[in-house]
């Protein structure tokens, strides 16, 4: 993943130049931590690599095809293929099952039959410790394991790159622990590129590389 | 199942009362144009049909008065003056002299189904000292009853003893009432020319169409030519029914150069009846569409409280690749279905009311219940608006759902 001379403005309530120059370069496999005071556009900088914020100058190259300058459409089948998130607040659909939640990203893709992706989401629900409440309603399960499946439903296309905006954010210590160590086995076993921002310092601390955001730049290491 | 279908489903199973409530509001609207179209109709069909128990198609009449006929040929020279002042009428044909032969030509018609020949006059009757006056039909009684179905209009005695009986005479149920005669009754009546006649009460007649029983009275055709000394072919009108009244004017065209009488299609004379159908018709159209629109507006609201609790959601879906458009066809498809499941009840509804609607006792005139009809168009045109409307209304607030910037509501 690369981005180059990223420029990103605000402009309510009044013009803000929110990110300067932004260029950096992501290998495959990496975790890395995106960290920052709030207001450093350390988020803003998540949202635009994950496609859905368009309102920028610079270029974007996330697995070898270039984002920047697509169509809307276009955007969310490459998101829905290539980008797995997980968000602070779990963003589960309330109203459907647990299993459904998983694999609704896959169903959308259409790439696999519907048994092969009820095996795979059932794959991902045991891995990640939350198997036996595949049938449950998202909305009745605890946070822990709403963010757990919320992770799962990330991770059911097999993208390349997964992308975290606070991801342990709302979870306990205990649940950070899991969380972190679920990322840093998919970077390490299945070579899949994590970026997570943060305010956890020891999240951080542990990851492989640490990009950090001050007044719209990043500060060389 | 698509992935679209299964949202749209689980959209609409979780919240199962605003379901309800947005099917009943279709339901409602549909039901309520079938029963206002079924009514109206109804009611044009029964005024129609309570209009032609005594009027026909179409009337071949002789057309008197107009300016008599030129006394002198226009001036031939410079020199003549030429002065005919109060100029009247001498001599003239009353009525149709030759009947027979205006029957035979209207039965030729394919489109003529009936044909009978009057001879009215207007006549008084007298009962004791009261004296009123009447309009007298001398009728062709089997031919009459072809044409008008009077048989299911009398209320009391038979008909066809006018044809036993040159004395009788049936009486409109207000003239009865006005001249205080039962049936069994001898009534006097004297014609214009001073004729005086002694005629026995065998029955009594109700159109439903008030001015008429209040006049009129019908003896047999041969005693009423013979009360004006008439020869046996004459008629004062032959009358025609055709198999679609509202074809009469183009009937009426086709057989006037045939005819040396004046042939005049019901229309003509009666203009208003013509008028207070359309009235009624756009009547009903407006107040069912408005209907119809107000379900619309319901359906509309509904789903676009839907789509604000949903922003989130939206969000997320469109987060893990879910496009534009699927997001329209996630909430059209909503939309759809409540359509379709409240026009379909709407449907039923619809029916049900006009059916009751059709046993609701109502003894006005010759009615005996309240007049509907049950036309297919009327359900098939129930379930076309309510389509369009419904998607119409589910398309405006699914547009907006498409719109939704995921990086706005996602980052709070």
């Amino acid at each position: 993943m690369s981005a180059k001379g990223i420029n990103k403005y605000f402009h309510e309530p009044e013009t803000f130049q929110v990110l300067k120059d932004v260029s950096f370069e992501i290998d495959r496999g990496e975790f890395v931590a995106i960290v920052g005071k709030s207001g450093s556009g350390k988020s803003t900088l998540l949202y635009l690599l994950s496609t859905m914020d368009t309102d920028y100058e610079g270029n974007i190259a996330i697995n070898g095809t270039t984002v920047t300058g697509l169509t809307q459409n276009q955007l969310s089948r490459f998101r829905n293929e290539h980008i797995g998130f997980v968000f602070q607040f779990h963003y589960l659909l309330p109203e459907f099952s647990v299993l459904d939640n998983v694999m609704l990203p896959a169903l959308k893709l259409g790439k696999k039959s519907k048994e092969e992706i009820e095996a795979k989401a059932m794959e991902l629900l045991t891995l990640l410790d939350v198997k036996g409440h595949e049938t449950k309603k998202a909305s009745k399960i605890s946070g822990g394991q709403q963010q757990r499946v919320a992770i799962a439903r990330a991770l059911i296309n097999e993208p390349a790159i997964i992308m975290g905006d606070e991801p342990t954010g709302n979870l306990d210590s205990k649940n950070t622990a899991i969380v972190f160590d679920i990322f840093r086995q998919l970077a390490k076993e299945r070579g899949q590129t994590i970026i997570a921002v943060t305010h956890d310092e020891e999240f951080a601390a542990n990851c492989d590389r640490i990009i950090e955001m001050v007044d719209g730049k990043i500060m060389p290491l | 199942m698509s992935v679209n279908t299964k949202i749209s489903w689980v959209h609409l199973t979780s919240k199962v009362r605003q379901l309800i409530v947005a099917v009943l509001s279709v339901t409602f609207g549909i039901s309520m144009y079938i029963f206002m179209n079924s009514f109206m109709n109804g009611v044009n069909s029964a005024q129609t049909e309570i209009t032609f128990t005594s009027m026909a198609h179409i009337k071949v009449y002789n057309d008197l008065g107009g300016s008599p006929s030129k006394a002198f040929l226009l001036n031939s020279s410079d020199d003549t003056i030429r002065n005919v002042s109060n100029v009247k009428h001498i001599n003239y044909t009353e009525g149709i002299r030759n009947a027979d032969e205006v029957k035979q030509l209207l039965q030729k018609n394919t489109e003529i189904v009936a044909v009978t020949e009057q001879v009215n006059q207007n006549v008084f009757f007298r009962n004791g000292v009261t004296k009123i006056s009447s309009t007298l039909s001398g009728i062709d009684v089997t031919n009459e009853i072809q044409m008008f179905n009077s048989v299911q209009y009398m209320t009391e005695g038979d008909l066809y003893e006018l044809d036993r009986r040159s004395d009788a005479v049936v009486l409109g149920t207000g003239l009865a009432e006005k001249l205080n005669a039962a049936v069994g009754d001898n009534v006097m009546l004297s014609t214009s020319d001073g004729v005086n006649k002694i005629l026995k009460v065998i029955g009594l007649i109700q159109t439903g169409s008030g001015n008429v029983d209040k006049s009129r009275a019908m003896i047999s055709i041969n005693t009423a030519r013979q009360l004006l000394s008439k020869n046996k072919s004459y008629a004062t009108e032959v009358l025609a029914n055709i198999k679609n009244y509202n074809d009469a004017q183009i009937v009426a065209n086709t057989l006037r150069p045939y005819i040396s009488y004046k042939t005049e299609a019901w229309q003509e004379g009666n203009e208003q009846l013509e008028s207070a159908n359309i009235l009624r018709d756009t009547m009903a159209i407006t107040v069912s569409l408005t209907i119809l629109i107000v379900a619309g507006f319901g359906i509309y609201n509904i789903m676009s409280m839907t789509v604000n609790e949903k922003m989130r959601e939206i969000a997320i879906l469109k987060a893990i690749g879910f496009d534009g458009k699927d997001i329209v066809r996630i909430f059209l498809m909503q939309s759809i279905v409540i359509g379709f499941i409240g026009g379909f009840v709407g449907l039923l509804l619809g029916f049900s009311i006009t059916f009751i609607v059709d046993h609701i006792p109502f003894s006005i005139a010759s009615f005996d219940t309240l007049p509907v009809s049950y036309r297919p168009i009327d359900y098939i045109m129930a379930m076309v608006f309510g389509m369009i409307i419904t998607f119409i209304a589910g398309y405006i607030p699914a547009k907006k759902a498409s719109k939704v910037d995921p990086v706005e509501i996602l980052r709070g």
